[in-house]
């Protein structure tokens, strides 16, 4: 604590954190006049909502983080995977059934697969596949296109063809260099109790990843405002225009993976096709998840990473599409 | 940034959850089955960091456990350092001003066609009531497609507030499907000028009747409320539907 550590010319955090919040509460009124223009308004209520909404789920995340660290030893996970790298990207891939929550909780998951030795295309495929291939996903997107039961296997499909397929492409090109090393390195054992390593691993990694959460709640807000609705609807039967747009639009809106299916459905007078693309991309790569890989795997990863996926979600959407949906959707 | 002010950033966070959570202002940001996510997160973060707290005091105390185990050897602290200070964004957000659920702004920003089916459709039927109260967007659903065309004639009570917007006056609800994010507005034009005097954002209570056909594909099937009466009401607990 401050009081004991030897004293020191430098201006600690702490003292800066109490800076600001003193000058935050005095100027309080300053703050709140800012908002007084509905834009700016609008954009505070979607960047408070997205830390709602996230935030629980990257908790949720931290501690499956934490109990794999203090209770799952690494050996175990090595024996429940195949050997072949090939086989266990997609047995990862499918495992992500077992985390149902959307995108944030899987990063912390997948770092802390990484440091235990699971091969990082294994763990990358896990990372992709969870938010998107979940049962509370795929429940909401029935719900959500009552009329075309066919979207819930074309998502699954696409999402899951996207997973294996990055998770193959790492394991053929991919390079540990890009990756942050303390992302990697294994934990040292310690001889401390399991239910501190639970508590420290989660809480290390929740101030880690929370921080990066925030900037892509920010950048989504600012896009909600910032983006005319209007020109979807100009899309109209435009099918590769609107393939395009609604992948573009997947990665700008970052939205939950379990509301996206309401928001497509919600939008009229675009065909199927789009709307799946928006599914299929949403989930796997969006500027949420974009700063929270970046925050957790480096820039290097993140640059090239989400790009990649990109392009291969999209791909595999389309593919996914005409298969379950039919060339006229 | 040093591992107290993570940990006092944490319980700053922590807090902020759960007094949104607690006073029922959740409700402007997520759908309300997210209540005990949200409580169960901000107790997790508070505990969590009080955990670390505690340690801390204990280990810093002379003669206690060494001091190495201060810092947890599976995290290089300081690497985190600066993302950490933007958790002060959302505290100061819902600490200092709280915003305020999204109304008209939203509703003029998003495109006028908001319904899920575009197809006619048979409805289920409805309750006989002499008044009948109905969710905005079963109201234009219903409007623009049910074959049967079951809201003819009927006394509706509809609940929205005010959008004024290209010297129309429209009554309008978002509806959410798990934030404030992924909103989707749902308008109903309102005839006359019973509301021609009230400004944007007022939350109102109008009964009326449909006017019959009003919801067509060249209107982006925005139904018209020929209203009989419109009362002023404070915002209710949840301002979305969904």
């Amino acid at each position: 604590m401050a009081t004991t550590a030897p004293s020191r010319r430098k201006v600690t955090s702490l003292e800066v954190l109490c800076a600001i919040l003193v000058l935050a509460v005095l100027g309080q009124d300053w703050i709140a006049s800012w908002l007084d223009a509905p834009a700016v308004r609008t954009g505070a209520t979607v960047f408070v909502a997205v830390c709602a909404q996230a935030l629980p789920f990257l908790v949720l995340g931290v501690l499956v983080s934490g109990g794999i660290a203090a209770f799952v030893p690494a050996s175990a996970l090595e024996r429940l995977l195949p050997r072949k790298q090939a086989l266990a990207v997609p047995v990862a891939g499918l495992a992500g059934v077992a985390l149902p929550t959307c995108e944030c909780a899987a990063v912390p998951v997948a770092r802390r697969l990484m440091r235990h030795g699971v091969p990082t295309s294994v763990a990358l495929a896990f990372l992709l596949a969870a938010p998107a291939v979940n049962p509370v996903v795929l429940v909401a997107t029935s719900v959500a296109f009552p009329d075309n039961p066919e979207m819930v296997a074309a998502r699954l499909a696409g999402s899951l063809a996207t997973a294996v397929g990055m998770g193959w492409l790492w394991a053929r090109f991919g390079k540990a260099s890009w990756i942050l090393d303390r992302a990697l390195s294994r934990a040292p054992a310690t001889d401390r109790p399991r239910w501190r390593t639970f508590a420290e691993t989660a809480r290390a990694d929740l101030v880690d990843a929370a921080g990066f959460l925030v900037i892509g709640g920010l950048t989504s807000a600012v896009l909600a405002v910032v983006i005319p609705r209007d020109w979807i609807e100009a899309l109209g039967g435009q099918i590769v225009v609107g393939v395009i747009v609604m992948a573009v639009l997947a990665v700008l809106l970052a939205l939950c993976s379990e509301a996206d299916a309401f928001v497509a459905a919600s939008i009229a007078g675009l065909p199927l096709l789009p709307k799946l693309v928006f599914l299929v991309v949403g989930p796997a790569v969006d500027v949420k998840l974009f700063a929270l890989q970046a925050g957790t795997f480096g820039r290097a990863f993140a640059l090239r990473f989400a790009p990649a996926t990109f392009v291969v979600a999209t791909a595999c959407a389309v593919v996914s599409g005409l298969v379950f949906l039919g060339v006229s959707a | 940034m040093r591992r107290e002010t993570q940990n006092i950033l944490l319980l700053l966070i922590g807090g902020a959850l759960l007094k949104i959570a607690l006073t029922g202002t959740y409700l402007r940001y997520v759908k309300p089955a997210h209540q005990p996510w949200l409580i169960g997160a901000a107790v997790v973060m508070v505990v969590l960091a009080a955990i670390a707290i505690v340690h801390d005091v204990r280990a810093a105390r002379p003669g206690a456990e060494p001091p190495h185990d201060l810092h947890d050897p599976d995290h290089e602290h300081n690497h985190s350092a600066r993302s950490s200070w933007l958790l002060l964004l959302p505290v100061l957000s819902i600490f200092l001003v709280l915003p305020p659920a999204l109304g008209a702004d939203s509703v003029r920003r998003a495109p006028t066609a908001s319904t899920t089916t575009a197809e006619s459709a048979l409805y289920p039927a409805l309750p006989p009531d002499d008044l009948l109260a109905i969710t905005m967007a079963d109201f234009s659903s219903r409007a623009a497609f049910d074959r049967a065309n079951s809201l003819n004639g009927r006394r509706v009570l509809l609940t929205g507030f005010i959008v004024q917007d290209a010297d129309r006056v429209y009554l309008a609800r978002l509806s959410i499907a798990c934030c404030a994010a992924d909103a989707f507005p749902v308008r109903v034009l309102l005839t006359g000028n019973a509301a021609a005097g009230l400004s944007n954002d007022t939350w109102v209570r109008v009964t009326g009747t449909l006017v019959a056909g009003s919801a067509t594909k060249e209107n982006e099937y925005v139904p018209a409320l020929d209203p009989a009466a419109l009362t002023r009401i404070t915002e209710p607990e949840n301002p979305y539907e969904g």
